[in-house]
């Protein structure tokens, strides 16, 4: 590439043109290489399985649509969910994730390829990350120039903040949500750019693609009208808006309510408001403008415009009367934790105890977007620079996002694209600035390409690097820092000392551009090698598979999941109740396969604050609970033992306030803390605690394991009594090896008529020689 | 415990349907046949329902041949009965966990220590796997007595026989005929008063209990050796500081129906069954009711008489004839419960309408629908109902819960999801909408003719479209 | 909501210039258009008045109605300004021949949704 400089007048202009093509096809190529390979390490590391929670539930859902076909799957009536009361699954999905990977695979099938639904599964958000790129691609082209698409799409296809959503395993509507929102942004601007009503209704479609597939959609609800919105504000109304907007808006909409899980809330609702109310503000403007190329009066056009501006407050205060008319739902909980922090501790301590619902930390977001966290301001500024339509609308959106990423931890994701976009935008005018031989008074026309050119050879100089720095982090593991570095450092430096050598001259003095090429590369690779760190490191683990590393180093993995839910598959009756705090209910529903009473679909606040009720009150009260909702077996997780913190009791608090939302008089949450306030689970722990079926089945018989010595809870820390709980009313069935999943079987009602604990007593009271038999339980080792 | 009895109902309903479809496919070899046969093999030999192996628990001190007349009546009946004194070993009522015996009579109220197997847990086991016990209990304490609590009968303290002065009579004042009450479910028709020596027992609160021979209004429950009048009375509640044991509404023979469908029955002594009692004149020179109470117990307790069973249950869409995996909301249903009763004399289940009051509810939770289920006229042992499915989906379940003194219980869950309407179950057009669909498909076509018209005019005259837009 | 704005200022005289001007200037190809649009608006008041005074019970039905004439009225309109001589200099990329493809493209594509919708 050096040559294409020193050269410029041996290359014809098509030749410059077809080579840098090639390179930019290429570029993305690897690009997309890149971005599929980073996300196998979850593959490579454990197995293809599905990761996570909800995953499992958008996997089972893809099965029966598979499996059924998708009339079948529409009209989905699950009753092993929410059991009793079930559930409709046609109407309360994005069914957009499940019909694509429907759709896939009955093209593989159409072409003989017998494929397995679950590697469809597995594989998609890889294969989609890759489609991210190339829709980012487009998009930043939109903003700057192609070097900026590449650079972008390199970005996209690697930072940490998109792959912790989108590796292989985890199949989740975020999978493809992000590719679409990038597409449908991509459209959005084109639409607007050129004004035609093609990229209008192909945004729409995409639109309700996203619909149909994330409920992240409100996003793109409330950014493009807020776009447009500002854009009238400056004064910069066009045709083209108009055309971009109300062709979007009108098809966008009414396709959006096909999805029956959206149905009519595009009009009911006030997180669609914005949408509409912009629609309704361009119609008027439009017809102003209209009329004013045919009028010439001053005092007329004033008029108009107070009438304008009178209609447009008249139709904001219909909304909000609408809305206090309750015509239109206000904001839901969720809506409102966006704004208020606090508000959904207070309110809604179901939303509040999602981890995804929590605000961020600082340190995630170096973790997850690294040294493009800093260049993101930059591009934001040379964003200002320029300042066309397109250049506000990734202004607005920066600012939009960066707010809400602060606010969700979830919400990092929607932020991530934007933060690629204008770090690309910045870095690519470094290297644009620093690159191109030109002194900055001579311009000519085809240096400028031949520059073009060297920037998209840089850029697959670092895709490649990134490539093959994936390749050898995998084998090297974390412990690799400095070997490979240093080697490729120095080889990029080579390539790129070669290059400067002959290009630098002028007034740009050829060491400046040295130092900050080098300095910017370099930053570069320790972006790419951070990325290859925290996927392989952070990102990359099923949770329902675990690992920990033996003293020798080699790998130890923890099943104790799977051998639970396994175990209930194999010796459980199909129908029997499986109660079990609802983060566990899509893996249950999908690995073992068995009614449960709540799940992660959190639709029934108060379906889950009763479980919440029976875990946290004493036996006796729970009982009728557990036989009146049929429950056979409850599940808990318990880390104690192992230090897997993510146990039940951990969470314990959050069952307790949810529950306590529902039933103030019967459970509160102060009851379960020591007299000084500590949240104790050994001998000073209060009596509600010690009660409490949550914590009776945690440590049941957990002091014998210590065959009397201490018994040391490893999560928290603390020696549990010599003498743990007993349990009248349930039956320990099942631990798991590591003991982090417990089964219990809930008895049932005692044939004489007596209550349970009276019937045990009983059955203790005398020593029987012929005794009855014991639940079955695993050697300890 | 009754995890083991549900099962069983499901078997039983299993067979049924087994036999069902065998009526239709001759040729099959069906597992029910077998089992029927050796059923009906059976039930030639013992009228029970239950089977006919009796293991009998005497005391060392009494003998077969005390109430000769009771065991001789029951192996006449076609009962197996194998004797044992409390402290041998063999033969074993229990087994690996597995009942050895179909019923068994412990009248071994003198005895303080039992060998291993029999122990009151072992006991409660044997009546949870549907053993049928018949104990006799004597003023002595014994590990029965704390048995007797587990059943919700409070015995009087130790040595505190029943005791009644009325009517006057040459025997003594423990030994005493009671009047039978002639409507009780389990006895037959009204029978001549008994004689009966022992103690009295107290009920707690327990729907399963039901009471057969209550104790006559004058007697009470006081230490028979010294009886001195009024004061042992007083001195009887001091002792036992629980109360009066005086009066009618103390038992001395009382049955109790498991959930399980297992029966025990609680004697308060076990002279009721002798020989001598049993020809022992009553005040007015007749013969006494002992024998034929006797027989009457027996046959409740050994699951002869009053017992009902579930046959199996089907519900339909009220227009089709098979079941549904499915019902869609507002659907109409037809629940249909077949129930049996078990013949002693023929040893036979035959259906049985008899059945008044009970009710079907379907629930999700709560009971969305509860109403009388009657019997089907025409059809024996049918009892049917068509209703409306209630406006809510979820899973529901179609309940029967009947339970009644004197009858084993009968109980039927069956658990179908109640759905909403498919996507094409929906009404599609509706007669209020169709400005609605007038005004969509004229913009549809007003589309084409405006594009109609926007083609032409490309060559044609713009001024023709002016005249037909007014469509 | 057009007439309103017309009617609010109370001199006539400006009125009655627009209706000159707009009846000089526009092109007979724009006059067929806004026929169009007038059409599609009437349409579009009488369902919503039908909505609200009468019933508003196939709620699906009226939206797929009523949307798929302000649909087709905004797809009208961006036709109308993109084929308006006068905003040439607006839409570069888009020629008029371009712009009735486009047009054709979202009204089938809108009407596509309004009858998935409408039963």
């Amino acid at each position: 590439m050096p040559l294409a400089y020193s050269l410029p007048t041996d290359l014809s202009p098509a030749t410059v043109v077809n080579a840098s093509s090639l390179l930019r096809i290429v570029a993305l190529a690897l690009i997309s290489g890149a971005a599929i390979a980073s996300r196998l390490f979850a593959v490579i590391n454990f197995e293809s399985v599905i990761h996570e929670f909800d995953p499992w539930f958008n996997y089972r859902a893809t099965r029966v649509l598979a499996s059924e076909g998708f009339y079948e799957f529409w009209n989905w009536f699950d009753p092993t969910a929410w059991y009793p009361l079930g559930r409709v699954v046609g109407g309360t999905i994005y069914p957009g994730l499940m019909a694509t990977s429907g759709v896939i695979y009955s093209i593989l099938h159409g072409l003989n390829l017998p494929v397995d639904i679950r590697n469809i599964c597995v594989m998609l958000a890889p294969g989609f990350s890759a489609l991210t790129a190339w829709s980012t691609y487009m998009f930043t082209k939109e903003m700057k120039d192609e070097s900026a698409g590449l650079l972008a799409a390199a970005f996209i296809g690697i930072v940490p903040g998109y792959i912790s959503r989108s590796v292989a395993g985890s199949y989740d509507n975020e999978a493809i949500a992000i590719f679409l929102l990038m597409f449908t942004f991509f459209l959005w601007i084109k639409a607007l750019k050129t004004g035609s009503a093609f990229f209008g209704t192909l945004a729409a479609l995409f639109y309700f693609y996203m619909v149909a597939a994330w409920g992240g959609y409100a996003f793109i609800t409330n950014m493009i009208p807020l776009h447009a919105f500002t854009l009238i504000l400056m004064g910069r109304f066009s045709s083209r808006l108009y055309v971009a907007y109300s062709s979007w808006y009108a098809i966008g909409t009414l396709a959006s309510m096909q999805v029956p899980f959206v149905g009519f809330q595009p009009v009911r609702t006030s997180e669609h408001m914005a949408a509409l109310g912009v629609f309704g503000l361009l119609q008027i403007i439009a017809f102003a403008e209209l009329v004013r190329a045919h009028v010439s009066s001053k005092q007329f056009q004033r008029l108009l415009y107070a009438s304008v501006i009178g209609m447009g407050i008249l139709g904001g205060l219909a909304i909000v009367g609408l809305t206090y008319k309750g015509w239109i739902a206000p904001w839901t909980g969720r809506f409102y934790s966006l704004w208020d922090t606090g508000y959904a501790k207070k309110y809604i301590p179901i939303i509040a105890s999602v981890s995804e619902h929590q605000p961020t930390a600082w340190p995630s977001f170096f973790m997850d977007l690294q040294l493009l966290i800093f260049v993101f301001p930059a591009g934001v500024i040379l964003c200002f620079r320029e300042l066309r339509d397109e250049h506000v609308f990734v202004i607005i959106y920066a600012v939009v996002a960066s707010y809400f990423a602060g606010v969700m931890v979830r919400l990092m994701l929607t932020l991530t694209p934007c933060v690629c976009v204008c770090a690309a935008v910045a870095f690519s005018s470094v290297l644009d600035t620093y690159i191109n031989p030109v002194e900055p008074d001579a311009v000519e026309e085809e240096a400028e390409t031949a520059g073009d050119g060297a920037v998209s050879a840089s850029s697959t100089a670092v895709s490649t690097s990134s490539g093959s720095a994936t390749k050898k982090g995998k084998k090297a593991a974390p412990a690799a820092q400095p070997g490979p570095l240093g080697g490729l450092v120095s080889t990029v430096s080579a390539v790129v000392s070669t290059k400067k050598g002959e290009k630098s001259r002028g007034i740009f003095g050829g060491d400046t551009r040295l130092a900050v090429l080098l300095n910017a590369l370099g930053m570069l690779l320790f972006f790419v090698l951070h990325c290859t760190y925290v996927t392989s490191s952070a990102y990359s683990s099923p949770s329902v598979v675990l690992a920990s590393t033996n003293p020798d180093g080699s790998q130890h993995i923890i099943d104790d999941f799977r051998e639970a839910y396994y175990w209930l598959r194999q010796n459980t009756p199909e129908t029997a109740v499986v109660m079990s705090w609802w983060d566990y209910g899509y893996q249950i529903a999908g690995m073992a396969d068995r009614p449960t009473l709540v799940d992660n679909n959190t639709w029934n606040n108060t379906h889950i604050a009763t479980v919440g009720k029976a875990m946290s009150s004493s036996e006796e009260v729970a009982y009728p609970i557990l036989r009146k909702h049929d429950v056979d077996y409850v599940l808990v997780i318990f880390g104690g033992l192992l230090g897997y913190s993510g146990d039940d009791i951990n969470k314990f608090l959050w069952m307790v306030r949810i529950a306590q939302g529902v039933w103030p008089d019967e459970i509160q949450e102060p009851n379960y803390f020591t007299a000084k306030g500590e949240y104790k689970v050994d001998d000073g722990a209060s009596n509600t605690m010690k009660n409490s079926l949550m914590y009776k089945m945690s440590y049941y018989r957990f002091a014998e394991l210590f065959g009397g010595n201490q018994a040391v809870d490893r999560v928290r820390g603390q020696q549990m009594p010599k003498i743990g709980p007993t349990l009248d009313y349930l039956d320990e069935a099942f631990t798991s090896e590591n003991w982090i999943v417990r089964i219990y079987q809930v008895k049932k009602e005692d044939p004489l008529g007596r209550d349970l604990r009276t019937a045990n007593a009983f059955e203790q009271g005398k020593r029987r020689k012929r005794s009855k038999p014991v639940a079955r339980r695993r050697a300890i080792v | 415990m009754s995890t083991w009895s549900v099962a069983r109902w499901l078997q039983l309903i299993q067979h049924w349907q087994l036999r069902k479809r065998c009526l239709h496919s001759s040729a099959m070899v069906s597992p029910w046949r077998f089992l029927s046969f050796l059923g009906f093999a059976a039930a030639a030999l013992a009228k029970s329902s239950t089977g006919n192996s009796v293991l009998v628990v005497l005391d060392p001190g009494s003998s077969r041949d005390n109430f000769s007349r009771f065991f001789d009546g029951l192996e006449a009946r076609g009962y197996e009965l194998t004797f044992r004194t409390p402290k041998d070993a063999h033969p074993a009522v229990i087994e690996h966990d597995h009942p050895e015996y179909s019923h068994v009579i412990l009248f071994a109220p003198e005895s303080k220590t039992y060998s291993s197997d029999i122990t009151p847990q072992s006991l409660v086991t044997l009546l949870s796997k549907n053993t049928n016990l018949l104990i006799a209990v004597s003023p002595k304490a014994t590990p029965l007595t704390s048995l007797a609590a587990e059943f919700s009968l409070i015995l009087p303290p130790p040595g505190t026989p029943l005791v009644s002065h009325f009517p006057e009579r040459d025997t003594p004042a423990t030994v005493i005929p009671v009047d039978v009450s002639p409507s009780n479910p389990v006895l037959s028709g009204s029978l001549p008063p008994v004689w009966f020596s022992g103690v009295p027992f107290a009920f707690n609160s327990n729907p399963h209990i039901v009471p057969i021979l209550n104790a006559p209004p004058q007697s009470f429950a006081a230490d028979s050796d010294a009886d001195s009048g009024a004061d042992a009375v007083v001195e009887a509640a001091d002792k036992g500081g629980e109360g009066l044991w005086a009066g009618s509404s103390l038992g001395l023979v009382a049955g109790f129906q498991t959930l399980g469908g297992g029966r025990a029955t609680w004697v308060g002594g076990v002279d009721l069954f002798s020989d001598e009692y049993a020809q022992k004149p009553t005040l007015d020179g007749n013969k006494p009711g002992n024998e034929q109470f006797a027989a009457d117990v027996a046959a409740w307790t050994f699951q002869e008489t009053g017992v009902l069973r579930v046959d199996g249950s089907t519900h339909h869409h009220v227009n089709e004839t098979t079941p549904r995996d499915r019902y869609t909301i507002n659907d109409r249903v037809t629940y249909t419960l077949r129930v049996s009763k078990y013949n002693p004399t023929s040893a036979e289940w035959e259906p049985y309408s008899g059945i008044d009051g009970m009710q079907l509810e379907f629930t999700m939770l709560d009971p969305h629908i509860r109403t009388a289920l009657q019997p089907t006229p025409g059809v024996p042992g049918e009892y049917s109902l068509t209703f409306r499915v209630p406006d809510r989906h979820g899973v529901f379940k179609f309940n029967v819960d009947y339970k009644r003194k004197g009858w084993s219980y009968l109980q039927s869950t069956t658990v179908v999801p109640v759905v909403p309407p498919r996507h094409d179950e929906y009404p599609r057009f509706l007669s209020p909408a169709w400005p609605y669909y007038a005004g969509a498909i004229s913009t549809s076509a007003a589309f084409l003719a405006f594009c109609a018209l926007w083609l032409a005019g490309d060559s044609a005259e713009p001024k023709k479209s002016k005249s037909t837009k007014s469509d | 909501m057009a007439p309103k704005t017309v009617s609010s200022p109370a001199t006539t005289n400006s009125f009655q210039s627009l209706l000159r001007s707009y009846n000089e200037t526009t092109l007979p190809r724009l006059k067929l258009i806004d026929a169009f649009l007038l059409f599609l608006m009437l349409s579009g008041i009488i369902q919503f008045v039908y909505c609200v005074l009468v019933t508003n019970f196939p709620f699906n039905a009226f939206l797929a109605g009523f949307g798929s004439c302000v649909g087709q009225f905004v797809l009208t309109a961006s036709l109308r300004s993109q084929v308006n001589p006068a905003n040439r200099a607006e839409f570069k990329e888009v020629s008029p021949e371009r712009a009735f493809a486009d047009f054709a493209l979202g009204s089938i594509v809108l009407h596509f949704f309004v009858y998935n919708f409408l039963g």
